[in-house]
């Protein structure tokens, strides 16, 4: 990983592939499990297979394919969520992800006691995130709210609040898998303002999206996933004109994987 | 990285404190209602009922069955609310657990120190009505040590039935009846010389002596009733089962862990 003229990687997946166990009509109680023992329906699918890319410290990566490509599996391992089948996945820097609604709320607590838990497991302690408090409630909106549990939050103020604890942060690298997209129009240019200056921090942000514009217009590099595989990887246009190109043809259909 | 787990620990040990008494009035005094009533039960049964004479006390007096019970109750009640908490802890997190990324250990240790807190209410009861009974002496400072031994000793059990109970939700009851079990087998509501040498062929004497939570029982009974330093060989077999409990429920915990963002 010398400084070469790419630059350092922030994320390194090396040959990763990752299989998800299904077991179809599993036992849900030990009296079953025993009783059909050796009998057990398992069926596994790979859902990521030997895949392999590099994302530059300080550039912006995105991650297209169609429902069930891998995408979001690869962004949880990534985050460390599953643990790779095979492969190895390196990552410099704190990372902060924002996966799907409320990534890493708890219901029950209320909103500043969720960013308080969610700045511990990012390894941020209490005077550091008492500090951060007032961006966060500020960007996300949630006024008064914040005192409340999450459970009464609208599917809105989650999304807004997930995404201001994710960027107030300071990550050095952010994952972010399509929740800008659920926002309203205004919270969506806040985000992609903040995008900017996050560009601008020199920070390393991996986008999943099926919004190919978003692609075209926010990274540097891309990758298209297909059925587990990395098909290429490169400049986002040349990527995302590949992934068209392939979709109207009408050959990628979405097959059964552990995720959808 | 042991940053990060220690301050994980201290949100969950608060987030536990907090829910446990959410919206009851008398708010934490039910941890002392609890134990004492039933303390005040079991002294009925076996002290009233059944004429159960404790053993003398270090200043001598044999009258009170209730105490001789509540110094095994302290360190038994902290055992079974770590081992069946554990399983509740990690339930509470599972959600939560397939959408970041956290040391899953530290849910179940922050709940263990807020269920530690707890008890040491319950063991300042305890220390408070020995001085009243006028039988108290610096041998008191082995009582922190039981706790602490039994929670250690308890978290390593915890560790591994809450994997368990993860895929099976069986667990759940059957660690309640391999609890309620437990609880008669080792000498809490009778006395140690009560128990016959051998019984159906079985020394069950030398068994009860040998399951673990006996010698942790033993050293709070040494620490507050008998008022006797415990012996080395008890404090070491204690020490023991604790480090080694914690330290292979932890191994098989930290190797089971990753797949709990995958159960279904």
């Amino acid at each position: 990983m010398s400084a070469s003229a790419d630059g350092a990687a922030a994320i390194a997946v090396e040959g990763v592939s990752k299989r998800f166990r299904l077991e179809l009509d599993r036992p849900g109680s030990l009296k079953e499990a025993i009783l059909r023992f050796g009998r057990r329906d398992v069926r596994d699918f790979w859902v990521l297979r030997d895949v392999s890319l590099r994302v530059r410290s300080g550039s912006f990566f995105g991650l297209i394919g169609h429902n069930g490509s891998g995408k979001s599996t690869l962004l949880r391992l990534i985050a460390g969520i599953h643990r790779a089948t095979k492969g190895e996945i390196h990552t410099t820097g704190r990372l902060s992800a924002l996966l799907e609604l409320g990534s890493g709320f708890h219901p029950d607590l209320t909103g500043r006691e969720n960013v308080f838990l969610n700045g511990a497991m990012l390894g941020l302690g209490r005077r550091q995130m008492a500090a951060a408090m007032d961006d966060i409630i500020e960007f996300s909106g949630i006024g008064e709210q914040i005192d409340a549990p999450v459970k009464i939050y609208s599917s809105g103020m989650y999304v807004r609040l997930g995404f201001a604890v994710a960027v107030n942060v300071d990550p050095q690298i952010l994952l972010v898998d399509e929740v800008i997209a659920v926002g309203d129009e205004e919270f969506q240019q806040k985000c992609l303002r903040h995008m900017d200056r996050i560009r601008a921090a020199g920070k390393t942000v991996l986008v999943v999206s099926h919004d190919s514009a978003l692609i075209r217009e926010l990274c540097d590099e891309a990758a298209w996933l297909d059925h587990g595989r990395l098909r290429c990887t490169g400049d986002p246009n040349e990527v995302v004109d590949r992934y068209l190109d392939h979709v109207a043809s009408g050959a990628s259909e979405p097959t059964l994987t552990a995720r959808d | 990285m042991i940053r990060t787990g220690l301050m994980l620990v201290r949100n969950f040990a608060e987030r536990e404190t907090k829910a446990r008494y959410k919206r009851s009035a008398l708010g934490w005094l039910w941890s002392l209602i609890k134990p004492l009533v039933t303390v005040a039960v079991y002294s009925l049964v076996f002290g009233v009922i059944y004429r159960a004479a404790p053993p003398v006390t270090a200043n001598g007096r044999a009258e009170t069955f209730a105490l001789y019970l509540f110094t095994g109750l302290v360190v038994w009640n902290l055992f079974t609310e770590v081992v069946t908490g554990s399983m509740q802890w990690l339930q509470g997190v599972s959600d939560l657990r397939k959408k970041i990324y956290f040391p899953t250990e530290t849910v179940i240790l922050g709940g263990a120190v807020s269920t530690f807190l707890q008890s040491v209410l319950e063991a300042l009861v305890l220390v408070a009505i020995m001085i009243g009974f006028g039988n108290i002496s610096a041998t008191v400072l082995f009582l922190p040590v039981a706790l602490v031994l039994v929670a250690v000793f308890g978290l390593g059990v915890g560790f591994v039935v809450s994997i368990f109970n993860a895929r099976y939700r069986d667990t759940e009851h059957l660690v309640g009846i391999v609890l309620s079990v437990t609880f008669f087998l080792i000498p809490i509501v009778f006395t140690p010389d009560l128990v016959p040498e051998e019984a159906y062929g079985l020394p069950v004497r030398r068994m009860m002596e040998l399951n673990p939570l006996n010698a942790i029982v033993a050293v709070s009974r040494d620490a507050v009733y008998f008022l006797e330093v415990p012996s080395l060989s008890r404090l070491a077999t204690a020490a023991g089962w604790a480090a080694a409990s914690f330290g292979l429920g932890l191994l098989y915990f930290r190797r089971r862990s990753m797949q709990i963002s995958e159960e279904p």
